[in-house]
């Protein structure tokens, strides 16, 4: 098949992104999943779509592609575009455009015959018309009122067609600017921008993680699931074991990080009886299946387990019992250092602070997995006076990490 | 379920050639520069022939179209419900725009459905109506072009005024903030909007009319070892940043990434989380702040 910009399915495209993205550092013959038409092709298309985003490097095993973006000097989520790449038949089109200048008011209402006359109408100044049968306008027109775009309505035998009554408000540009890159599933207002003339943008981002962008279908069906409180089944991709397996999840929340852009879903999985959390980027060919009954007591269950929970880990077994953790530390803060207190306080997610003394601080949590919470200790480094975990095993590899570090950076033990 | 080809830069790009073409017609490069505009980097290879050539019979061949209208489309549902969703935000209220005609439409999602866990935890008083006052006019006066006169508390409690250029309103998903980015008042390049206790638009004649937002960068090489996953993380940490990743024929992986200097204080706890699989390899400077951090954790005496 002749190569093109757009594309059918975007589950092919979505690994690359991702690895062009977050690693970039692979060449063309580690890609071995795929034929090397199909990454020559996947990554046309992304230097089609991101332009002056797309950077190459030659090293010792080829050419390395990757995408470079510093997300606090675009406006926009580059990324968005992959998402507006979807393939279309030339009837498509042709289609789409005619359809909606016949039924260019909601006032219009037309049947099926009547739409395929006035259509024919449309292309009679061609050299060679294209044809509209029955059936593939009434495929397209249920489509469209699948989509919410054209309301079917009975008439007596007839059905007629018209164009939906909702149009964009107006003056939401600002609106559109900020949520469509602050908000979960953000594309559909970059959808909605798209269609709007004026273009002043008066919005920048930092901490802005824009790799979320390329889940934005598996979030949306995610979010549709809950609304209607549904079983999904899913294939989520196992890294570690290179392997996908098809699971039947109650989706119950998004769990979303601003520290490092990814997203896990925590849901129900009947097999193990448990709340378990999968990352999103790994879930793809959702099916929402049924609504289930028990969605609020479980959603009200995992409610109750957030007060543990510092990232995504839930522990809470079978027979309800759940598996914590303690959680301690202690920090040291001097006279003009009260900003550290506020750290603390804003970001601890969960647990207590007590003032030991005007100097002395001692942060302590129960939760259900310790080395969660080990990255953000980390960063009092410099001021840790003590520390205990119930979890001897952890406690003395941070301790060891420590060690480690100050042979790293040559930390002797008397010269500094 | 949200990718459709009515979305796709192709569709909207024809939009704007037929709107273009309704009003009268127009030169192939005006046409071109719609492409270019509108859609992707190889995408005037396609469209305009294709429309030229009758694929899509849309354009007839002296480029006149049937389309007797401005091609136009209601929103799809999901649009509603994603619109729906933001009207029940708090931060909506900053906008002052009643999103109507959305009773009847289910929420795409509630602030039930997502938790964004890790945002520090004093935000923005999104729904304190002086807040409000200064946001909006903030965004006036970048509408229109003019200065603004601000009132803030220092860090130090002390009262500044201060006349800028406001470049752009800048939020942070992590600090749950807004900040104020700004130009031609020397100084101050950054206002946090909960610190400004009065705004308001300049219309006086002293106008500052161009200053320059430069940020200066750092450069800084960190080796990263894989080992308890910490290349994968490591790298979606810092995935916000302008980056390069390198693998060295030993195995080793260099990630080399710039950020805003005023950031550099943040960006050493954020090194330091990674504990002894991330490494600052390069600039010195970056590396003793590193090592400043280690030398006083040591006199802590936790080993």
């Amino acid at each position: 098949m002749a190569y093109s910009e757009l594309i059918k399915n975007f589950e092919n495209i979505r690994e690359y992104m991702r690895e062009f993205y977050v690693y970039g550092f692979k060449s063309r013959n580690e890609y071995t999943g795929k034929s090397a038409r199909s990454y020559d092709d996947e990554r046309r298309r992304m230097e089609s779509w991101l332009g002056e985003h797309m950077s190459f490097v030659r090293g010792s095993e080829g050419k390395n592609v990757f995408i470079s973006i510093d997300s606090r000097i675009v406006t926009h989520n580059p990324l968005y575009k992959a998402l507006k790449s979807k393939s279309f038949t030339d009837k498509d089109i042709t289609l789409h455009f005619i359809l909606f200048d016949i039924l260019c008011s909601p006032d219009i209402s037309l049947c099926l015959s009547e739409i395929m006359e006035r259509a024919d109408a449309y292309l009679s100044g061609f050299d060679e018309p294209m044809l509209f049968d029955e059936s593939t306008l009434r495929k397209k027109l249920k489509e469209y009122t699948e989509l919410g775009i054209i309301k079917a309505q009975k008439s007596g035998r007839k059905m007629l067609y018209r164009r939906s009554e909702h149009e964009m408000p107006d003056d939401i540009n600002d609106v559109l600017h900020y949520f469509s890159e602050a908000m979960p599933v953000g594309v559909i207002g970059s959808y909605l921008l798209d269609k709007q003339k004026e273009h002043n943008d008066f919005f920048g981002f930092k901490h802005h993680y824009i790799t979320s962008a390329i889940d934005s279908n598996v979030l949306a069906m995610l979010f549709s699931a809950m609304q209607k409180k549904s079983i999904i089944t899913v294939t989520n991709h196992s890294r570690h074991f290179d392997r996908d397996t098809r699971l039947r999840l109650i989706p119950l929340r998004i769990f979303i990080s601003t520290q490092n852009g990814r997203q896990h879903l925590l849901a129900y999985d009947a097999e193990y009886n448990r709340i378990k959390s999968f990352r999103v980027d790994y879930l793809s060919d959702i099916e929402i299946k049924e609504s289930t009954p028990r969605f609020d007591e479980l959603r009200a269950e995992l409610d109750s387990m957030q007060s543990k929970i510092w990232g995504v880990t839930a522990n809470r077994d079978k027979y309800g019992r759940d598996h914590t953790e303690y959680v301690e530390f202690t920090v040291h803060i001097d006279e003009d250092e009260a900003h550290i207190i506020r750290r603390l306080e804003r970001e601890k997610r969960i647990g207590h602070i007590d003032k030991i003394d005007d100097n002395t601080y001692r942060f302590h949590a129960e939760v259900y997995d310790t080395s969660e919470l080990v990255p953000w200790i980390r960063t009092f480094i410099c001021r840790i006076t003590d520390l205990d975990f119930s979890n001897k095993e952890l406690e003395k590899r941070f301790k060891d990490d420590i060690e480690e570090m100050y042979r790293i950076y040559g930390i002797g033990e008397v010269s500094e | 379920m949200i990718f459709n080809e009515i979305y796709s830069v192709y569709y909207n790009a024809v939009a704007r050639i037929l709107d273009k073409l309704t009003d009268n017609n127009s030169a192939d490069k005006d046409l071109a520069k719609i492409v270019e505009e509108n859609a992707f980097g190889e995408s005037v290879l396609t469209i305009l022939p294709s429309l030229k050539n009758q694929k899509w019979q849309l354009v007839r061949q002296d480029m006149t179209t049937p389309i007797r209208h401005k091609p136009t489309m209601p929103m799809t549902e999901i649009q509603r419900q994603w619109l729906k969703a933001i009207s029940l935000d708090p931060r909506i209220k900053l906008f002052r725009v009643e999103l109507e005609g959305l009773d009847d439409v289910i929420p795409l999602f509630t602030e039930a459905d997502y938790c964004v866990y890790d945002k520090y935890d004093d935000g923005d008083p999104y729904e304190d109506e002086r807040y409000i006052d200064h946001f909006r006019t903030i965004l006036t006066a970048m509408r229109q072009g003019h200065n603004l006169k601000i009132e803030i508390n220092n860090r130090y409690g002390e009262r500044v005024y201060i006349r800028c250029i406001p470049e752009r309103l800048e939020y942070s998903a992590k600090d749950d903030k807004f900040r104020l980015v700004t130009s031609g008042c020397g100084f101050v390049r950054a206002v946090n909007l909960a610190r400004i206790q009065k705004c308001k638009v300049y219309y006086g004649d002293d106008v500052i009319a161009s200053g320059k937002y430069e940020t200066e960068e750092e450069n800084v090489t960190l080796e990263i070892r894989d080992e308890r996953n910490t290349l994968e993380r490591c790298l979606m940490h810092f995935a916000h940043l302008k980056k390069r990743v390198e693998r060295s024929d030993d195995g080793r992986y260099l990630l080399h990434m710039s950020f805003d200097k005023g950031d550099t204080s943040e960006m050493v706890i954020r090194v330091l989380s990674f504990g002894p699989t991330v490494e600052v390899i390069a600039p010195e400077s970056f590396k003793s702040l590193i090592k400043n951090k280690l030398i006083d954790q040591k006199s802590c005496e936790l080993l």
